[in-house]
């Protein structure tokens, strides 16, 4: 009988499992294409991307490409970084902070091109600082930040053109209300994660 | 079967069923549904988040759209500030002031300079951010439940709107002006009971 109850409490334990998800669940997916899909799948992430997008796509064609240029060496940078360093516990709130900046002045806006060279750079830099590999070799390690670079400057290459259309009246209105929407995403959850780590000490 | 074998299958599935997570620590869903069921459950909250909404519609373009863009702005700032435990006083009241005061508003038809509307609707943004911030449950899917209830808030705004738009027509501007009435009544009775 004992034996009986052991194993039902062993089949029990075992069936009531789950797994342990650090960042978006990309189960069975590595290498190049899963760091693809980890720098866009993670919504703090994907966020950020949209705001620098959107706020990149109101430049002029020029400095646009130039603010992109920026942000994907600052990104390379941030992955170098992280290979040899590791996880910085900043990057998060960082790039956070830096995404309401973004919010705000794409709600009122105004595109200033110095503060958009800055936020590119530390979107970039914020970003990538935040994109560990979560796996245990480091060849894949180097393929996944290879793959989170690939998939970053892509996404914001092409939010910022695609963006270059949304310059009529309805669409500039649509995507000033975006901007309050990120902005207002971005502090409340700074400010939970900032009262959660109060909480936990 | 035997009792050993019945025994061993109820102990299986006793110890099989996921923990149901009805509500966390504060007793709020904590993921995206429950970030944007969270403003549309406070009746206080919807009412006057719609006359937000119906305002803008009455006071036409740039109002339309700057309120709602206003709004989320301020609640997120004072959001915080009830997040990180800064208090407020007379959150309340002042809920149920800004709810008589764009009701009546609304009711009445008024017409203030557009710097006038978006201040008033921004100071009474500070008490329904500080009150929603003050609920929010520490330890939250952050992103999921900010963006369930940032999105609620601007769906609840965009109702208001819709509504809102009735008013291009005689007998539509009647009821849009009734609606405004009803949310000052309402207002008053949270003021009642917020005395």
């Amino acid at each position: 009988m004992r034996g009986l109850v052991l194993a039902a409490l062993i089949a029990g334990l075992l069936m009531a499992t789950s797994p342990a998800w650090a960042h978006a669940p990309i189960m069975g997916i590595g290498g190049v294409f899963g760091g693809v899909l980890h720098a866009l799948l993670i919504p703090e992430h994907g966020m950020s991307l949209v705001a620098l997008g959107v706020f990149l796509g109101r430049q002029q064609s020029a400095t646009r490409r130039w603010e992109v240029m920026t942000f994907a060496v600052a990104l390379t940078c941030g992955l170098v970084l992280i290979a040899l360093v590791g996880e910085a516990a900043f990057a998060a709130d960082c790039l956070l902070a830096a995404t309401a900046v973004l919010g705000l002045l794409i709600a009122t806006n105004w595109t200033p091109p110095l503060l958009g060279w800055l936020l590119a750079a530390v979107i970039g830099l914020a970003l990538a600082l935040d994109s560990p590999p979560e796996v245990g070799s480091t060849e894949e390690a180097v393929r996944m930040l290879i793959g989170s670079g690939l998939g970053a400057a892509i996404a914001l290459a092409l939010l910022a053109e695609s963006a270059v259309w949304f310059r009529g009246t309805g669409p500039l209105i649509a995507t000033r209300v975006l901007g309050s929407w990120i902005t207002a995403i971005a502090i409340l959850v700074l400010s939970l994660r900032i009262a959660t780590r109060w909480a936990t000490g | 079967m035997s009792q050993g074998l019945r025994c061993f299958i109820v102990l299986v599935l006793v110890s099989m069923p996921n923990v149901v997570f009805a509500h966390s620590e504060n007793g709020v869903a904590i993921d995206f549904k429950g970030g944007f069921t969270h403003p549309i459950f406070g009746p206080d909250h919807v009412i006057a988040m719609v006359a937000v909404g119906l305002w803008g519609a009455f006071l036409g373009m740039p109002a339309i759209w700057l309120l709602p863009v206003v709004f989320p702005l301020v609640m997120a700032f004072a959001g915080a500030l009830g997040v990180l435990g800064v208090p407020l006083p007379g959150v309340e009241i002042g809920i149920a002031v800004s709810a008589i005061a764009l009701g009546t508003m609304v009711a009445l038809a008024a017409k203030p300079p557009l710097w006038v509307a978006a201040v008033l609707v921004g100071a009474f943004a500070v008490f329904h951010g500080h009150a929603h911030g003050t609920e929010l449950p520490i330890g939250a899917d952050a992103v999921a439940f900010s963006m369930g209830f940032v999105i609620a808030t601007g769906m609840l705004h965009l109702a208001g709107i819709t509504f809102g738009a009735l008013s291009r027509w005689p007998a539509g501007r009647i009821a849009v002006r009734t609606a405004g009435g009803i949310i000052a009544v309402i207002g008053f009775v949270y003021l009642g009971r917020s005395l």
